[in-house]
């Protein structure tokens, strides 16, 4: 629904880069790859959290 | 104890993440202090959390459960484990509530990140709570964890022993961590790539472990440094030491 605050498997903060990460590799033309590096999020375990993230809050929100 | 003659260099040093390299460690004793960074060393963690209002998309204990990963500075020197701190917030929507709209009692106690997002709010929808923070220690939960993917691996000495033969081929020779080249520099291995075939080319090189030097990689969730976070560890080893002590001398 929203990002996890912190990857689920080392415990590092991601939540914090998600929506630089969102404007930058979703919606702007940038590599994925190299916005992550330059976020500094360097592991593999914390880089799939925000490759692999969807939104879904305005997919729930008509049925509150 | 034997003399232990311990030798400290940071190769790598950050706020949030540093490389430590230390000599004069068994095993035993560098495992021990990097079981004490992960578990001994106590954090704030939002503990308990009192809705006013939460007309937002996620359930109470989904927003709690976010609260709780939330990293929050903490002053070891000031507090002891089991002291609570009284946090709140009270965003409307259309908005999205942040770690930094959190606000806290306490000015040393306060989110260590402020663009977490904690959630996406719509037109009407209101987010209200107050929550308490408890210092506590990563053994009773692993959101009080100060220390992110702590380990360590064996300092690496590298030696050349003569040219390559002259039909070998040039084959990649993959190292990671930090080594000590031949000159007695300690570099990381990442400077040159991990492959030692860069750094030294048409060389034959021999790796071996140094007996008793670790190279630690330490990072915090921004709860505090990583210099406080092991001089802690290495506190709570102490204290527990000293305990047994006194109790064995009765």
């Amino acid at each position: 629904m929203m990002i996890p605050v912190r990857c689920f498997t080392c415990g590092n903060v991601v939540g914090e880069h998600w929506e630089e990460f969102k404007e930058r590799a979703r919606e702007g033309e940038e590599d994925p790859g190299e916005v992550l590096d330059d976020l500094g999020v360097n592991r593999h375990c914390c880089r799939r959290m925000l490759v692999s993230h969807r939104d879904l809050v305005d997919v729930v929100s008509p049925y509150q | 104890m034997t003399e232990a003659d311990f030798d400290v260099e940071y190769v790598e040093r950050d706020d949030r993440s540093a490389r430590v390299l230390i000599r004069g460690l068994t095993p035993a004793f560098a495992n021990g202090i990097r079981r004490a960074m992960i578990a001994d060393v106590p954090t704030f963690s939002i503990d308990t959390v009192r809705f006013v209002e939460n007309s937002s998309v996620m359930f109470d204990e989904m927003i709690g459960l976010r609260l709780g990963l939330v990293p929050l500075t903490t002053p070891l020197d000031e507090f002891e484990i089991g002291d609570t701190v009284t946090l709140a917030l009270d965003v409307e929507g259309p908005a999205t509530a942040y770690s930094g709209d959190i606000e806290s009692a306490e000015a040393m106690v306060e989110p260590a990140d402020e663009n977490v997002p904690i959630v996406e709010l719509k037109e009407g929808q209101r987010l209200e709570f107050e929550a308490d923070a408890v210092l506590e220690a990563g053994k009773e939960h692993a959101k009080h964890q100060g220390g992110v993917s702590v380990g360590y691996r064996h300092l690496q000495r590298v030696s050349v022993e003569g040219d390559r033969g002259e039909f070998d081929d040039e084959e990649p020779r993959i190292l990671r961590g930090v080594i000590e080249t031949p000159e007695g520099e300690v570099v990381a291995t990442d400077e040159f790539g991990n492959d030692l075939s860069e750094r030294y080319p048409g060389k034959e090189v021999r790796v071996e472990d140094v007996p008793g030097a670790f190279v630690f990689h330490i990072e915090t969730d921004g709860s505090f440094t990583v210099e406080e976070l092991l001089l802690r560890a290495i506190d709570s080893i102490e204290e527990r030491a000293d305990e047994l002590r006194t109790k064995v001398a009765v």
